[in-house]
């Protein structure tokens, strides 16, 4: 902080004396932090050591190392297990602050390998059989535990991703929309169930005051799970035809509809900017594929102006109402 | 020089200095209150999110406006499209100025969305004019400028990026002729120019404005001045564009002069980022330790991927670790914990990115891979 300009402002009589003296001491002692910079050279350590460990028992799996480098991915595991149960503070259902800079990490260290070695089990001695869901299941529940137990954002979300994938659904963030197929009825519902679920978990997390701040979390993969799915379901019939109408389309739109408004409400009353624009942009996708679709049906040349205007005048109808909106968060 | 009230923009670094040393608990609420009310700021600026939401919502509107304005005037060759992009351009410009002007916007993402589609639409229309021959010293000088303009007026970040780049393309496409073994050692020097000069602006009260774009130019002179020595660049580059033809295995001359710039710049940067306690140069020559380890290992395989990963995973965890002891918990004006505030959202982004990362797919019909994914392992992203 510049000392100068605080000590300009107590010349102008807008602060006192004591207050620019606190702003010298803490300018004066200010450190230089490696925070983040240390964070992520650990994150990155994690990444490489568990991937590579996961890869090397994957090449080796029919050598005799294998055993050696199973062995150490246990004792990776066990040992890293043991150091949060040792270091851990209380568990309570509010926030708990983790020991020290490591904790964290250690503690992700253990669940990937976890998941190696489960992995490993089920490819090498078929533990849990042909049900494949369990061999999802089981870790997942493991993760949720993790992240309640010793209180990681990140294991709650591998959770989520775990409990989607074993219902047939990927949510990991940037392939949600690539490596789901839309077009099945079945994925659909499925991600309304997911999402649906999700939402609800987040609610009912804050409601009841159990770790509330992994409401966040939850409501982020739910909202966006379900409006996605919900998008999909609108525009599964494509633009429509014209020879046989089929209206079917609305009820999506109507479920559309309830949900941004509800979601949209949530996120006021969270005063949530996130929220508030991701909803705000999902519902207007919604809304202007039904007038396009309107639009389409029409089949005139009026209508592509209508369409183009449409665009034009709902664009800044948008704009100035997520301004409008944000002032009014901002303020109260 | 540039379009805002430069009261107004010192009013809101006085506010913002205030907020910080509010969240600090150094000055009271009502001292914070104070001072809003004797600095006045009367810019709008939302929320992160809400900036990116009108970037797009604006980008839509411009889009379509372009569409309806163009069928409304269709009639006419070539020649008057062109003349018509260059006009709408202008006004996208003008546009841009009744914002901040009269709307009061500063960095609302409305403006960003109206100098992108201005610039683009000038370029356009330049296009269409000369019938795509127009050279690229003559495209690249046209996006420097209209860049400059843009960063001179409105003091855009992204817009000094786009500026920075097109000054690098056109001094690339002026002295392409020179000879292959100019350009890296060219593009070394001019970044370590830029690099000083943006150092040197910094510190002048008068540009006391621009401090973000000359920040983000310091950060891309840093990362240009070493692409310029970096070997896997300077063999790749020049095998493509100078046909040399080169064989696997094959290298180029004075490649012993790339392969030392290749390792010896990040520590640099490091070193002398620890010593100035300068966080852009500790932050960008940690990055680029990444691209030594890319280019040494796209010519020497070194250890089979999955124990050079393990092995450089223990080296990782070993180095923060040894590092965050050493800090303990401070030595010499460092310290390993965290001393702004949280970002609330810095938690929550690192969330979504082990979830990205760590990624579980859903299992495709009957087969069971590891990790689940393409990933071996649980752990590695992206597919080997």
């Amino acid at each position: 902080m510049d000392i100068h300009l605080f000590e300009k402002l107590q010349n102008e009589g807008l602060i006192s004396p004591d207050s620019t003296e606190k702003v010298r001491i803490l300018s004066r002692n200010k450190l230089f932090s490696l925070h983040w910079e240390l964070k992520t050279i650990l994150y990155l350590g994690v990444l490489l050591l568990s991937g590579g460990l996961g890869i090397l028992i994957y090449k080796n799996i029919d050598t005799i190392g294998h055993q050696a480098i199973l062995a150490m991915i246990a004792l990776v595991c066990a040992g890293c297990f043991f150091y949060c149960f040792k270091q851990k503070l209380p568990f309570s259902w509010n926030r708990v602050a983790a020991p020290n800079g490591f904790f964290d990490y250690v503690l992700l260290l253990g669940c990937l390998t976890f998941l190696s070695f489960i992995t490993y089990l089920q490819v090498q001695y078929n533990v849990f059989g042909t049900r494949y869901g369990a061999a999802t299941f089981f870790p997942m529940l493991v993760l949720l535990f993790s992240a309640y137990y010793f209180d990681h954002l990140g294991i709650l979300s591998m959770a989520i991703t775990n409990f989607a994938a074993w219902l047939g659904l990927t949510v990991t963030p940037m392939r949600l929309l690539s490596a789901n197929d839309f077009s099945s009825q079945r994925i659909i519902y499925t991600g309304i169930f997911v999402g649906l679920l999700l939402v609800f978990v987040a609610y009912m997390g804050d409601r009841l005051d159990r770790k509330k701040h992994f409401a966040f979390t939850y409501s982020n993969f739910g909202v966006h799970v379900f409006m996605i799915a919900c998008l999909a379901g609108l525009m599964g019939g494509g633009l429509g035809d014209s020879y046989e109408p089929d209206n079917s389309y609305m009820l999506w739109f109507l479920l559309l509809a309830g949900a941004t408004t509800f979601f949209y409400t949530q996120a006021l009353k969270k005063r949530s900017f996130y929220f508030l624009l991701i909803v705000a942009l999902y519902g207007y996708i919604g809304v202007s594929y039904v007038v396009v679709r309107l639009l389409v049906a029409a089949n005139s040349v009026e209508a592509f102006y209508a369409g183009l205007l449409y665009f034009i005048g709902s664009g800044i109808g948008a704009v100035i109402f997520l301004m409008n909106t944000s002032k009014k968060l901002k303020k109260a | 020089m540039i379009s805002y009230k430069s009261k107004t923009l010192d009013n809101l670094a006085v506010v913002e200095a205030a907020e910080r040393a509010l969240d600090k608990t150094c000055i009271t609420a009502d001292e914070f209150q104070q001072i809003k009310t004797a600095y006045p700021v009367d810019l709008y600026t939302p929320n992160i999110y809400m900036r990116f939401g009108l970037f797009i919502l604006t980008l839509v509107v411009v889009f379509f406006s372009f569409g309806l304005f163009c069928l409304l005037f269709m009639a006419g060759g070539e020649k008057a499209i062109a003349g018509l992009t260059l006009f709408f351009g202008a006004c996208l410009y003008g546009a841009i100025e009744f914002m901040v002007n009269e709307k009061k916007h500063y960095k609302s993402g409305v403006d960003a969305a109206l100098m992108w589609m201005s610039g683009a639409a000038v370029i356009g229309a330049a296009i269409v004019f000369t019938d795509t021959h127009i050279s690229l010293s003559g495209i690249s000088l046209l996006v420097l400028l209209l860049a400059m303009l843009f960063v001179l007026r409105f003091a855009d970040v992204s817009m000094s990026i786009v500026a920075y780049l097109a000054f690098l393309t056109l001094l690339f496409s002026l002295f392409m002729h020179a000879g292959r073994m100019v350009i890296p050692f060219m593009l070394m020097g001019v970044s370590l120019v830029i690099y000083l000069l943006s150092r040197k602006l910094t510190t002048i009260h008068t540009y006391r404005h621009y401090t973000s774009c000359l920040k983000m130019i310091e950060i891309l002179s840093l990362i240009t001045l070493y692409l310029g020595g970096n070997y896997f660049v300077v063999r790749e580059a020049s095998n493509a564009l100078f046909e040399l033809d080169l064989k696997p295995g094959q290298s180029i001359p004075g490649a012993w002069i790339f392969w030392i710039f290749t390792v010896i710049i990040p520590p640099i940067y490091i070193f002398a980022g620890i010593r100035k306690k300068d966080s852009i140069l500790i932050r960008t020559g940690l990055f680029l330790v990444a691209a030594i380890v890319f280019t040494i290992r796209s010519y020497h395989s070194v250890a089979p991927i999955e124990v050079a990963m393990t092995l450089g995973g223990i080296i990782l965890i070993a180095l923060a670790y040894g590092i965050t002891r050493l800090l303990l918990p401070s030595r010499n004006g460092f310290t390993s914990e965290q001393t702004d505030d949280d970002k609330t959202d810095a938690i929550q982004l690192e969330a979504v990115i082990i979830a990205q990362s760590f990624n579980q797919q859903a299992p495709q019909g009957d087969q069971f891979n590891f990790g689940g994914g393409s990933g071996g392992g649980g752990g590695a992203s992206g597919s080997y």
